[in-house]
């Protein structure tokens, strides 16, 4: 039912799939000789139901430097938002020609939903609480260029662990390369079972944490998000979870520090910390556009048959 | 043919009867629909008058009857009618329903409460059993017409679907019919965690979606037995899914509340990993929980902290369990295999145990007739074959509802007879669609058949 030409989560992945999109990701960081024709022809459908500037530019990018079209579908004023079936909206994507939906939406699942309607492919670019597969696989990229094999390494995630995408793909992307992960936040935003996901450790005392780490991550402070029942003031996550100069000192002097983006200077990371130069918050969003031309061409080319997707 | 259907002479069936404290081999004389004697053997003389139903190898039991039922009508019979509700009721071997007041418009006054019998009774099936609304409209606040509905034939009240928000109004509308003999019914969810889409656990955790933890539930039955407590009410917590929620009603029976809990099959059978990959199609309320929950209820069946079976049959339409999550109405179409699954679920439970709860149990928490099969009892007869193995096919439901978590899934037990008021609903041996190698049988005996044969 479900294509192999999806990418929706790294639930089942496995690590040499995984392997093989950084290495050609790599690959198109150094040059591509045909990177520019790979995906001439072809349509793909952005629909970004959340403001999205780095993700989604980063995927036009990818797109375009594959030679493929990059449509941006407007969400706001969809007939969607006119009470139009999901399954109505994807047939009609389809007959528009769409090989692929770079897809986006605040509820879990929702890309999966859409895959089970497009004969296309389905790529996640952050759904809910639950996947950022792309995003996995940059931060994944972005380690290995820094530390080579991550087998054995310790990585730890800082801050709201329990609502976070980035949280749960980057830590299944560096656990399948067998790094060990920790999550690292107060209790009520941690998983509620431990190990989480059934394979990171949990920790409340991010200070402990430090020395031992390779490299640690910062999540983002989703000022926008949740509600005052559920997610505690800022500073309760600021002041345990933040990165200082004091914290920076505690880790191990090869350690570098990531951030999925966009930062909240002053919150999660300290202003004069996110230009550091341990910090690879702007290495990690470069190699967004390489990661996400692996995706997209392992998307789009790892096809034998045409895509059912077009209409002619 | 000229036979009068109240008139039968059901033979060589074992009988099971929990109020009779009977198992044994007998035969039920049935006259003008009701049980006249219980016989050690088989009239001999044929009578022209009545008809001889050959049981052998069956169980028949006193009527089932499912305290827990959506019939969708009025208002949403695109999900399912009446007609249908109640079809699929004789399929699945109840001979009586107790309708949930969820319908639209919500069953909150005596007129709709009359019309529900007056409807039910044109189809001269399968019975049905109004429950009326605590609050008008089912919204929680404003107290609904308890005592008009109850004149009017309410077996029970709730807000089901709902939990009735105001602790003021569910306190006094136990006051105001404290005289009476109708139960309150309890739907126990904390409205705060409404935004929940599934159970909260590990399941929910990987999936990143918003859960509702066991903690929801128990605090409302806590909530609702203390108004219990405090009002002398006899109160019934539906649908139990959690541990949690079993201590709560222990704690309750030691205190002397007069409570009585049902648990459904799926709650018996199924957990939260059903969800996974997003299936959107597994959501229901109270959501599918953890393995040690399963087993908690399971254990709770055999040691009598739950007494009562209940299908909570939710039937909707295709479209309507589809994800993404968010989007899926919550429910599954559960009358014609709830009794399969729910043996399937308790095989060491005694067979009386099984029974009871579906039947003598339920009549005694809804004080309607029914619940034995003594002498003067109206024949409402459930009929089970204990071994005969099938497999769910969703396609077949007479249900408008085709979505279970047990699609595809084999039984051993399998409704076989379903006889009200000494007319014969449903008979296993009339099935066509179920399966090819089975003998061709004679026109498929419906409420609609059986209410022809009774006009005729």
């Amino acid at each position: 039912m479900t294509s192999p030409a999806h990418f929706l989560d790294l639930d089942d992945v496995q690590r040499p799939a995984l392997e093989a999109l950084i290495v050609r990701a790599h690959a198109f960081k150094k040059g591509v000789p045909d990177a520019a024709v790979r995906l001439r022809g072809r349509t793909i459908l952005g629909m970004f139901f959340e403001p999205s500037t780095r993700t989604a530019n980063s995927f036009a990018l990818a797109a375009q430097q594959l030679g493929a079209h990059w449509l941006a579908f407007d969400t706001g004023g969809s007939s969607m938002s006119k009470g139009e079936t999901l399954e109505d909206t994807v047939r009609t994507i389809a007959a528009l020609g769409a090989d692929a939906i770079v897809v986006r939406h605040p509820e879990s699942g929702f890309p999966h939903a859409l895959a089970r309607y497009f004969s296309g492919a389905v790529i996640n670019a952050g759904d809910g609480w639950h996947a950022h597969p792309t995003q996995g696989v940059l931060d994944a990229m972005t380690l290995v260029e820094e530390l080579g094999s991550l087998e054995g390494r310790r990585f730890v995630i800082a801050g709201d662990i329990r609502h976070s995408r980035v949280a749960r793909s980057s830590a299944r992307a560096l656990w399948l390369l067998g790094a060990r992960v920790t999550l690292c936040g107060p209790p009520l935003l941690l998983t509620l079972s431990a190990p989480g996901w059934g394979f990171a450790d949990l920790a409340t005392d991010l200070d402990a944490c430090l020395p031992t780490a390779d490299a640690l991550m910062l999540l983002r402070i989703q000022k926008e998000r949740g509600d005052a029942s559920e997610l505690p003031p800022f500073e309760d996550i600021a002041t345990g979870y933040g990165l200082t100069p004091a914290r920076l000192a505690k880790l191990p002097p090869h350690a570098v520090i990531l951030h999925p983006g966009p930062v909240n200077r002053g919150l999660e990371i300290a202003d004069e910390l996110v230009t550091h130069p341990r910090s690879r918050i702007e290495r990690q969003v470069a190699n967004g556009v390489y990661a996400r031309m692996a995706v997209l061409e392992r998307s789009l080319r790892g096809l034998e048959r045409p895509l059912a997707g077009r209409a002619r | 043919m000229m036979l009068k259907p109240e008139n039968r002479d059901f033979v060589s069936a074992r009988i099971v009867d929990p109020v009779l404290g009977l198992d044994a081999i007998r035969t039920i004389v049935v006259r003008n629909g009701v049980v006249t004697a219980l016989l050690d053997r088989a009239p001999s003389a044929a009578d022209p008058h009545t008809e001889r139903v050959d049981c052998a190898g069956m169980v028949l039991c006193p009527g089932f009857i499912d305290p827990h039922v959506h019939v969708r009508e009025p208002g949403e019979t695109h999900k399912e009618t009446l007609k249908t509700a109640l079809a699929a009721a004789a399929a699945g071997g109840f001979t009586a329903v107790a309708a949930m007041p969820n319908t639209r418009p919500a069953i909150d006054d005596a007129a709709k409460v009359a019309r529900l019998i007056g409807d039910a009774a044109v189809l001269r099936g399968v019975r049905c059993y109004p429950i009326g609304s605590v609050t008008k409209a089912r919204e929680g606040e404003a107290l609904a017409a308890l005592r008009s509905m109850a004149a009017a034939g309410a077996v029970a009240f709730s807000d089901d679907g709902n939990v009735t928000k105001s602790l003021k109004t569910l306190y006094h509308a136990a006051k105001l019919i404290a005289d009476l003999p109708q139960p309150m019914l309890s739907h126990c969810e904390d409205v705060s965690f409404a935004d929940a889409l599934m159970h909260e656990g590990e399941v929910s955790d990987l999936l990143g979606v918003p859960g509702s933890p066991a903690l929801a539930e128990a605090a409302i039955a806590a909530r609702d037995l203390l108004v219990a407590q405090a009002t002398g009410k006899a109160w019934h917590i539906c649908h139990v899914s959690t541990r949690m929620t079993l201590d709560v009603l222990r704690w309750a029976r030691g205190a002397g509340v007069r409570v009585t809990a049902e648990v459904t099959p799926h709650h018996l059978q199924c957990t939260h990993e059903l969800l996974l990959g997003f299936n959107a199609a597994m959501r229901v309320n109270p959501p599918l929980r953890s393995a040690a929950d399963v087993d908690a209820l399971r254990r709770a069946v055999l040691d009598g902290t739950i007494t009562i079976f209940a299908s909570d049959h939710a039937p909707h339409a295709a479209s309507e369990k589809e994800p993404p999550l968010s989007h899926a109405c919550v429910g599954f179409s559960g009358l014609e295999t709830a009794v399969a699954a729910t043996f399937d679920a308790l095989p060491d439970a005694p067979l009386k145990t099984m029974v009871g709860n579906f039947s003598s149990n339920v009549a005694a928490l809804l004080n309607v007739r029914g619940g034995t099969l003594a002498v003067g009892a109206p024949a409402d007869i459930t009929g089970l074959y204990l071994d005969r193995p099938w497999t769910v096919e969703p396609a077949n439901f007479r249900s408008l509802g085709k979505v279970t978590p047990f699609a595809g899934r084999t039984f051993k037990v399998r409704p076989a007879l379903t006889v009200v008021g000494g007319a014969i609903v449903y008979r296993h041996t009339d099935e066509t669609r179920a399966s090819a190698n089975e003998s061709r049988p004679a026109a498929r005996a419906t409420p609609e058949l059986a209410a022809k044969e009774r006009r005729t």
